[in-house]
């Protein structure tokens, strides 16, 4: 008895589905419209984290020491660099390799190349290159350095002023991130009305049907659960189409994402088909709730049984 | 249209025909029997079943124990002979097998068993309307409460309704036949309630139509 009911409700409420085709297309596609933008939502917060910590990876600090250093002070100072908590990484560059660098830069054939030729000698010094842990560490950093007993040593100090950098990046994403999160917002209430609106037209072209169940007998809820049934398919319908487009758009963005950052970690799809399933399952979550608690409003209000 | 100081008792078994002209209240009545309206005072009784407070939870179990049968028909238009007669069972939970016994049952005592793949454009108001009958009578209700149900139908079928009712009547239900048809009436001699302006004018058993 329990099952046929369910059967008869979960049939009817595909039937109302398909007979509405019409509706149900226009339905579905605003809500596969707010579904992408969630989904472009969580993949900026994403992205925004990735292009952070690419840029962050990328800073480092040259200490270019005087010609005149030998190599032993130089890595002297490196002991006492790598002794500061701040510091990650501090990686020796010989005036050979600095040489050997600006050639490859350059180009054998340069004017540039060719005037330090007729120079003589090398006029690189030694360079150590610092990485530390995080971008607030650098002003410690340059702090030590900047004492008496380094600061003769060294010839110049090359610290690109990344940081500024870095909360730019954090300042663009946060905006995108208010801007996207708007949009959703949006394209979320215009789907509540338009759930709202559908499920008012499908009472009304179910009107004769409706009242002939109930003048038959049928309880409450058995005239409400099609509607409720059309409205879960709404939801898993705008949600599988969600994937569908969206999977090729970024196999297709991919490409030019990496070139952008020139860094292969940024990997969305893999990011896309590792949480999947549950990226899906929150969304038919929270997609059904919007839907399921608009068609509870629409049905109390325009189908008083 | 409204009533006022209505009073009346119908027993089990009976025939009863209400009549008046129209916009007398004869549809308020049904609609008070059906619960569709609520008596603003008074009570209404069925089977030792009080009605008139009766919860909207309520309405469909109230509904499936009275057979309405209406003037104009209420048939679905996109289902067959067959499926308009399941669906009153189909709504009410009934199981696939039961409705599978029960409907060509219904369909053979209103005499439409070779036309159970019809659809209702293509079948005659007489014909329509026993199906509506046979769809009245699938939860096997004691009362079948009938709304004008020749209003739209030639005097031919008029005759075939009214034999029909008084057929499920002599099964032992309680009909309920309003109508303003002065000739069935006369001819039924079972008892006449008579409402003119809301009010009961006449109540005879074996009566006549008297307006």
């Amino acid at each position: 008895m329990k099952l046929s009911f369910l059967m008869r409700v979960m049939k009817f409420g595909v039937q109302d589905f398909f007979r509405n085709f019409w509706l149900s297309a226009a339905t579905v596609s605003v809500l596969t419209l707010t579904v992408i933008s969630i989904n472009a939502l969580v993949l900026m917060n994403v992205l925004g984290k990735i292009a952070v910590t690419t840029v962050e990876s990328k800073i480092d600090a040259s200490v270019h020491f005087r010609q005149d250093v030998d190599e032993s002070r130089v890595k002297t100072v490196r002991v006492a660099l790598l002794g500061l908590p701040e510091v990650k990484e501090v990686e020796y560059v010989s005036p050979e390799e600095s040489l050997q660098q600006f050639k490859i830069d350059n180009g054998e054939e340069s004017e540039l190349v060719k005037s330090l030729e007729e120079i003589e000698g090398n006029p690189f010094g030694a360079t150590l290159i610092v990485r530390a842990h995080d971008t607030s560490g650098y002003s410690t950093i340059m702090q030590t350095l900047n004492q008496p007993l380094f600061a003769s040593l060294i010839e110049e100090k090359d610290f690109s002023d990344y940081e500024a950098m870095v909360s730019r990046l954090n300042a663009i994403t946060g905006k995108l991130e208010i801007f996207l999160l708007a949009v959703t917002c949006a394209f979320g209430v215009i789907a509540l009305l338009i759930v709202m609106n559908a499920v008012r037209v499908s009472v009304y072209t179910h009107r004769e049907e409706i009242s002939i169940m109930r003048l038959v007998g049928a309880s409450n809820w058995f005239i409400r659960g099609p509607f409720y049934v059309e409205a879960l398919i709404w939801t898993l319908v705008s949600v599988g189409l969600t994937v569908l487009l969206l999977y090729p758009a970024l196999i297709i963005i991919q490409p030019f994402l990496q070139r952008f950052f020139g860094s292969n970690s940024v990997d969305l799809v893999s990011f896309y088909t590792v949480n999947l399933l549950s990226l899906v399952g929150l969304q038919v979550i929270g997609v059904a709730f919007m839907t399921l608690v608009t068609t509870k409003l629409a049905t109390a209000r325009y189908l008083r049984v | 249209m409204g009533l006022q100081n209505v009073n009346l008792h119908i027993r089990p078994g009976e025939f009863v025909s209400i009549v008046g002209q129209s916009g007398t209240g004869k549809t308020t009545l049904v609609k008070l029997l059906i619960s569709e309206e609520r008596p603003s005072s008074g009570q209404i009784v069925i089977g030792g079943w009080d009605i008139s407070l009766v919860r909207s939870s309520e309405v469909p179990l109230l509904r499936r124990q009275i057979g309405v049968v209406f003037q104009d028909f209420k048939l679905l238009p996109k289902k067959t002979v067959y499926e308009n007669v399941a669906f009153a069972l189909e709504v009410a939970g009934v199981r696939s097998s039961r409705i599978r016994a029960i409907v060509p049952q219904a369909l053979k005592i209103v005499g439409l068993t070779d036309k159970v793949d019809r659809y209702p454009r293509q079948i005659s108001g007489g014909e329509q309307q026993r199906v509506v009958i046979a769809r009245s009578l699938v939860h096997r209700p004691k009362i079948i409460v009938a709304d004008e149900p020749t209003g739209n139908l030639d005097s031919i079928n008029t005759w075939e309704i009214i034999d029909l009712l008084r057929r499920i009547n002599g099964f032992g239900t309680t009909v309920v036949l309003v109508t303003h048809n002065r000739e069935v009436v006369n001819s039924l001699q079972r008892r006449v309630i008579t409402i003119d302006r809301g009010l009961v004018v006449s109540d005879v058993e074996e009566g006549k139509y008297v307006l």
